[in-house]
């Protein structure tokens, strides 16, 4: 390979290093794009998907030896489009496929034909897209490319152009958010969007290659990023970027120096201009040994790795009160629970408040009447979930607002759990479509009490001290199983305890055993429960909750 | 004298048996899961569905399903008209669930946009198979174009789908339903009885037990009789949909079929789901 770049512009090779270096730097944020996700769930694929089209768009240029930039270009627009995978990785390939027709048969690329090339780009990709949506990697590359055309007359430098193409794609990704509502209410930027900007990033900080071939990264190396990121699950740490200005830059010293100090080390460039690109604990240690070499440095870039990661959204805790709707639902459910895992299997199934409490610690009249004026609805539900709440629970009704307020009159949290799968389903199956009259409230009623008489519930707890009881002696320390009020077995471990009261109240209908464990088990400790359970009863379906509940190492439901 | 001027096309989320598409020359074109680096074809050769499904519960990362690439699907419209096809049927997967249709959809310009009929079938599984079925069927006997959609527009107006979910595990992991799996975090074993129809699933009913998320699904079933087709779907639960078969062989017509559901789907699902999907014979009227 002779020059890659003359007074014509960038030639074939030089271009397919560039690409190298940026899907090489692509590789080191697959994650961060994968978690750019408006589900709060870890299921991103957006990463991936962008990442598996460039390699597959590489491999078509990978073993090319060309100065035909317009080649080059055209066969990793063919691979990408083989290879493209996800709407992200779909609209990428259009992208590319209408950059490589502008090219069309020039040999070298220019700033002007570059211009040109990206603005057919857009174009290509927007008519592939049957209904394109503002605010996401279309955005992105539209806005950037409108950015380039301003400096049209400029009679830029290539790297200029591109690091001008790359600040406009960065500031139109904020404002992905403002554009599309359901990325600003998750608090994340398109993660399409985001993958478009950090491959243009990989290119313009490939930039400096153009003029040093022999330094270039092979692809392999440059792209075994994903794994340093993976293994440092401990801490994120900050992203730190800088150009290092000087004279006799020494880019493989730089590069032995700075190893020690971070991950993800990227240095590329001459001996007068370096890109670094780390990622690091302390962001100070990069910056101070580039200011003790000597060099000047430029386009410094911290960024907060460890908050971007914390800023997702399912990480986030809301404990606000649920925003007060603008038309007030039919109705709305109030639950008593102990534990936080308890509250939290409440409020997933949808209801609107859940009151702390439980055995021990009953909720007051007071607590109903706060909560039920927290439920935006015109009429309220209570699942007491303990015999001694229920009579306060109804004190609270009857001294509710106008509202209808109905206490369906659960013993259990287990018995509470299955009345309210039990609404659900009965909204699912849509028979309370139309109107919100009485009668249906009557009919939810209905299925909420019949779905509580169908669950058996157990509480398995401690006693305190020995005594006789039902003809059963119990010993202090030992763990009681109870059952609807009735005391069913006392066994000295809890294992013997759940077991007999099992074999005691199973029927020939049952086929779930749901266990809620309490604050004091360990996870794993209730898992070796539920194998050796799973042995004894292999005709049964266990299922494992954590309840979080005091006193009560499980509470058990059988249906 | 020309035959067989239209040809059908679908992706292979239709989950028609080998045979009836070998018998009616239907050609497929496979969608993708990805497991960790690899994009296997769901074409039915490539993955091992059992060992796939076995193999789900305990993978560390869970797969995910692609589309096919725009240069895939242009070389495979660009097949079919090499072969002779005058007009191509082309019949998948919702546009609001999967990328399939868009890519299909530059497949087809990238070739010749008017020869190209696409469909969005607005099903899954055996729901766009019973569509691709009659339009292979159709076009097999000379039927001309609006014929064949008008006959698929019918065939989708008398298709019910019915699963029962086993877990929400699957789906809640893969996003792509939020609605369904709205709510759901802590108590996953709860089986929801879906309805796929108008390119979306929603829910019917929610039940913690098996039996009683079955005896929904045996009502269901049983309303949809007299019936011209039938498939019981499966994940990994062949005993299971045999079992079903069995509650319902009264209304069970000569097309029944049991099928196991593609990985490209199953993955979001999970094993040890099963289901139905119904042809009422009303269709034909």
């Amino acid at each position: 390979m002779s020059s890659c770049r003359n007074k014509t512009g960038v030639d074939g090779n030089a271009l397919k290093q560039v690409l190298a270096s940026a899907i090489g730097q692509f590789s080191q944020h697959i994650e961060v794009i994968n978690e750019m996700n408006v589900f709060p769930v870890p299921d991103g694929d957006t990463g991936i998907n962008m990442y598996h089209t460039l390699q597959r768009a590489y491999s078509e240029i990978s073993d090319l030896d060309s100065s035909d930039v317009a080649e080059v270009s055209r066969r990793f627009a063919y691979g990408a489009l083989m290879g493209a995978r996800g709407n992200s990785g779909t609209i990428l390939s259009q992208l590319l496929k209408g950059f490589a027709e502008q090219l069309g048969t020039a040999e070298a690329l220019d700033t002007s034909q570059f211009a040109l090339a990206c603005k057919r780009a857009v174009q290509f990709a927007y008519e592939a897209v049957t209904s394109p949506v503002e605010g996401t990697i279309l955005t992105v590359a539209r806005e950037a490319t409108e950015t380039l055309e301003l400096h049209a007359g400029d009679d830029l430098a290539l790297p200029k152009a591109l690091t001008i193409l790359v600040r406009a794609a960065q500031a139109s990704l904020r404002r992905t958010p403002e554009l599309l509502p359901i990325l600003k209410e998750s608090g994340v930027v398109d993660s399409g969007a985001l993958g478009l900007v950090l491959f243009l990033e990989g290119l313009a900080s490939g930039d400096g290659k153009l003029d040093s071939p022999e330094k270039a990264e092979s692809p392999v190396a440059a792209g075994s990023g994903v794994a340093m990121d993976s293994s440092r699950d401990a801490s994120y740490g900050y992203d730190v970027q800088f150009l290092m200005l000087g004279k006799d830059l020494n880019i493989a010293q730089i590069r032995q120096d700075l190893e020690p100090v971070g991950w993800s080390l990227l240095v590329v460039g001459d001996h007068s201009t370096v890109k670094v690109h780390i990622h690091v604990d302390n962001p100070a240690l990069p910056i101070d040994y580039a200011v003790q070499s000597g060099a000047i440095l430029d386009d410094i870039v911290i960024e907060n790795m460890e908050l971007q990661f914390r800023r997702r959204p399912w990480q986030e805790t809301s404990s606000a009160a649920p925003p007060k709707h603008q038309t007030a639902e039919a109705y709305g459910v109030i639950a008593v629970a102990p534990g936080d895992g308890l509250r939290a299997v409440f409020e997933d199934l949808g209801c609107e408040a859940v009151i702390r409490g439980g055995q021990g610690r009953n909720p007051s009249v007071e607590d109903f009447l706060v909560a039920i004026d927290r439920v935006n609805a015109s009429s309220v539900f209570i699942l007491p979930n303990n015999r001694n709440i229920i009579m306060t629970a109804r004190q609270a009704a009857e001294s509710a607002d106008e509202r209808r307020v109905d206490v369906l009159p659960t013993t259990s949290v287990v018995q509470g759990i299955s009345a309210l799968i039990a609404l659900r389903s009965f909204e699912d199956s849509g028979e309370d479509s139309g109107e919100d009259g009485g009668g249906d409230l009557d009919s939810a009623i209905g299925e909420m009490r019949a779905a509580a008489q169908q669950v058996c519930s157990i509480e398995i707890t401690q006693a305190t001290r020995d005594s006789h009881l039902g003809g059963l002696a119990i010993g202090c320390g030992d763990f009681l199983a109870t059952s609807d009020g009735q005391i069913l077995v006392a066994g000295a471990t809890i294992e013997a305890s759940v077991s007999d009261a099992l074999a005691k109240v199973l029927k020939a209908e049952h086929e779930l055993v749901t266990l809620y464990y309490g604050d004091g088990i360990q996870e794993r400790e209730a898992k070796k429960l539920i194998e050796r359970l799973s042995f004894t009863y292999s005709e049964l379906e266990f299922d494992l909750v954590f309840g979080g509940q005091e006193l009560y190492p499980y509470l058990i439901g059988l249906e | 004298m020309t035959f067989k001027r239209i040809r059908v096309a679908a992706d292979s989320v239709c989950d028609l048996p080998v045979e009836i598409v070998r018998k009616l020359d239907i050609r497929i074109i496979p969608t993708y899961v990805n497991i960790g680096d690899q994009s296997i074809p769901d074409d039915g050769a490539a993955l091992d569905r059992q060992a796939f499904y076995r193999q789900l519960p305990s993978m560390r990362v869970q797969p995910t399903t692609s589309a096919p690439s725009p240069g895939e699907a242009e070389a495979f419209y660009q097949e079919m008209l090499n072969d002779g096809a005058e007009k191509i049927v082309s019949i998948h997967v919702p546009d609001r669930l999967s990328g399939v249709l868009n890519t299909m959809r530059l497949g087809a310009r990238a070739v010749d946009a008017e020869r190209v009929a696409l469909v969005d079938s607005l099903q899954l599984t055996f729901g766009i198979g019973f569509q691709v079925w009659v339009a292979a069927e159709l076009a097999v006997e000379g039927a001309s174009l609006p014929d064949i959609l008008e006959a698929i527009e019918r065939v989708r107006q008398h298709t019910e789908v019915y699963a029962i979910i086993d877990t929400m595990q699957y789906l809640q992991r893969s996003g792509r339903v939020s609605s369904l799996v709205a709510g759901i975090g802590t108590l996953l074993k709860i089986k929801p009885i879906v309805r796929v129809a108008d390119g979306d699933i929603s829910s019917l009913a929610r039940s913690r037990t098996w039996s009683r998320a079955e005896a929904k699904l045996k009502a269901l079933t049983q309303d949809q009789a007299p019936l011209d087709r039938l498939a019981i779907l499966h994940i990994d639960n062949r005993l299971g949909a045999e079992r079903f078969l069995d509650s319902i062989r009264e209304i069970a017509p000569q097309e029944t079929h049991i099928i196991e559901v593609c990985p490209t789907l199953g993955a979001h699902i999970g094993p040890g789901s099963i289901g139905v999907a119904t042809l009422n014979q009303d269709w034909r009227n």
